[in-house]
């Protein structure tokens, strides 16, 4: 799902482009936030709670409340509400606090 | 609300919850901790919470030691119902000067001397303990496996918890506002609260002990510095113990949570009260952290803070009476290791109001020690 038209903003999207999540190949707007083309996908389990392993969905969109941690291309802790999209990424779902070593 | 006493503690922390646990098991009635905001709001829940038993005098080697080894059964002794989450991940110091070097071999032969298992390292051998660290910037370091860190917060309840079990009263966010000598004789606290009489004061205000002390009219040797830290997000689990260096001013360590802490100190602190953070420390804690421990440059900060060390003028505690004025008593000038003497101070500072043998000779720790010239200089400290 997206927003079309907005009273305030305009979407200047840029061009399509492929990307994978857990392996499964998706297409997003180069640019925008991953978290914007996962949502148009359908996906709305981003992260899991530490402790109880608890799904977290899209929260805050402003890259504080940790609730969109997910590995980009091999990176943990990827908060992908404030990372944009580029083409080939891969995007996955981060099991645990994520491994920097 | 005015009340009697047999002793009043000055200070929530975790000294002064400590030595109210300590009299209070042994059977003193009538304890009241005053606490100015909530407990370890002070020193105790703003610092690195690390403790070790690899110190260069004598003296802090054996309250460490005292101290860490009840540590690792303070949850059953407490009988805390949550955990003091002790993690003995050991210490790993380490030396970037030949200086350095020679005193860890002396430390290290102290140390050995009283029972503590530290041992020095060359680098590639303290790489194997923390992987993720440039060895190239060391030429050796020591190791301890006893040493580690738990979490102030818990460590204090637990010691609070157990107090008022005992019939120990806490008074949270009250101000001492004076303390009234009669000849020679600490007679009671003046609180914003209420006047409480009692013939025994015990002065664990961390930070704040000289204005304490002033009010008694005494002048500590002691001066307050702001020593700053800060905490990142957590990560999966990577460093196992404190990583310290004396010489290039860092100690960091990664709690259970996966978070890391880290501080260091810095010699043009002015030596006033004030607690704020600072830009300079965040460049110099990340320049220095990055240099040493490549990898946590992936990290983000989450917050930093800062707290008081209460800095004695041979960095070792201020223990016991005083001869000015009767019945007030010290527990301060840390010089930044307070928190992990915690248990031996509840200890040799209820058995010094108590007039008992002490478990540890600590006699030697009186504030009088400076004026004999009678110091006992700590040379490992950050």
């Amino acid at each position: 799902m997206r927003i079309e038209q907005h009273p305030i903003i305009t979407f200047n999207k840029g061009r399509k482009v492929q990307f994978t999540f857990d392996g499964k190949v998706y297409e997003g707007y180069e640019g925008e936030p991953i978290a914007a083309a996962l949502h148009d996908a359908g996906i709305r389990v981003l992260g899991h709670t530490h402790k109880l392993g608890r799904p977290r969905g899209f929260y805050c969109a402003i890259g504080n409340c940790s609730s969109c941690l997910m590995v980009v291309n091999g990176k943990p802790n990827v908060r992908v509400c404030v990372e944009k999209l580029k083409e080939g990424m891969a995007v996955e779902t981060q099991i645990g606090r994520g491994d920097i070593k | 609300m005015n009340k009697t006493a047999s002793v009043v503690i000055v200070g929530g922390g975790i000294s002064g919850c400590a030595i109210a646990y300590t009299l209070a098991k042994k059977g003193v009635k009538d304890i009241v901790v005053i606490e100015r905001d909530y407990l370890s709001s002070g020193a105790t829940g703003r610092c690195g919470a690390g403790v070790r038993m690899q110190w260069g005098t004598e003296m802090n080697c054996r309250l460490a030691k005292y101290s860490i080894e009840f540590f690792e059964r303070a949850n059953e002794e407490l009988e805390y119902e949550y955990d003091i989450e002790f993690k003995q991940g050991g210490y790993l110091i380490v030396a970037s000067t030949e200086k350095e070097v020679n005193q860890f071999k002396k430390n290290i032969a102290l140390q050995n001397s009283l029972g503590i298992p530290s041992r020095l390292l060359t680098p590639k051998e303290a790489k194997e303990i923390v992987p993720h660290m440039d060895e190239t910037k060391i030429i050796a370091a020591t190791f301890n496996p006893k040493d580690g860190h738990l979490n102030p917060f818990h460590t204090t309840q637990a010691y609070a918890n157990a107090a008022v079990r005992l019939g120990v009263e806490i008074m949270k966010y009250a101000t001492v506002t004076g303390i009234k000598v009669e000849n020679g004789k600490v007679v009671g606290v003046q609180t914003d609260k209420g006047y409480i009489s009692t013939p025994v004061v015990v002065n664990a205000a961390g930070g704040y002990s000289q204005l304490i002390a002033k009010m008694v009219g005494i002048d500590l040797p002691v001066y307050s510095e702001r020593h700053q830290i800060l905490v990142t997000e957590p990560v999966a689990p990577m460093q196992g113990p404190m990583f310290m260096s004396f010489s290039l001013n860092i100690y960091c360590q990664q709690t259970p949570h996966g978070s890391f802490i880290m501080g260091r100190g810095d010699a043009n602190e002015p030596r006033d009260l004030r607690i704020t953070s600072s830009w300079h420390f965040m460049e110099e804690m990340a320049k220095t952290c990055t240099e040493l421990l490549p990898p946590l440059k992936e990290l983000r900060v989450v917050r930093q803070w800062s707290g008081l060390y209460n800095i004695s003028p041979d960095r070792q505690p201020i223990y016991g009476p005083v001869k000015e004025v009767e019945g007030f008593y010290l527990a301060c000038g840390y010089s930044g290791h307070g928190f992990m003497f915690g248990p031996v101070t509840g200890v040799v500072m209820a058995e010094a109001i108590l007039g008992e043998t002490p478990t540890i000779p600590v006699h030697m720790l009186d504030k009088d020690r400076f004026e004999r010239g009678e110091l006992l200089l700590e040379p490992s400290v950050v």
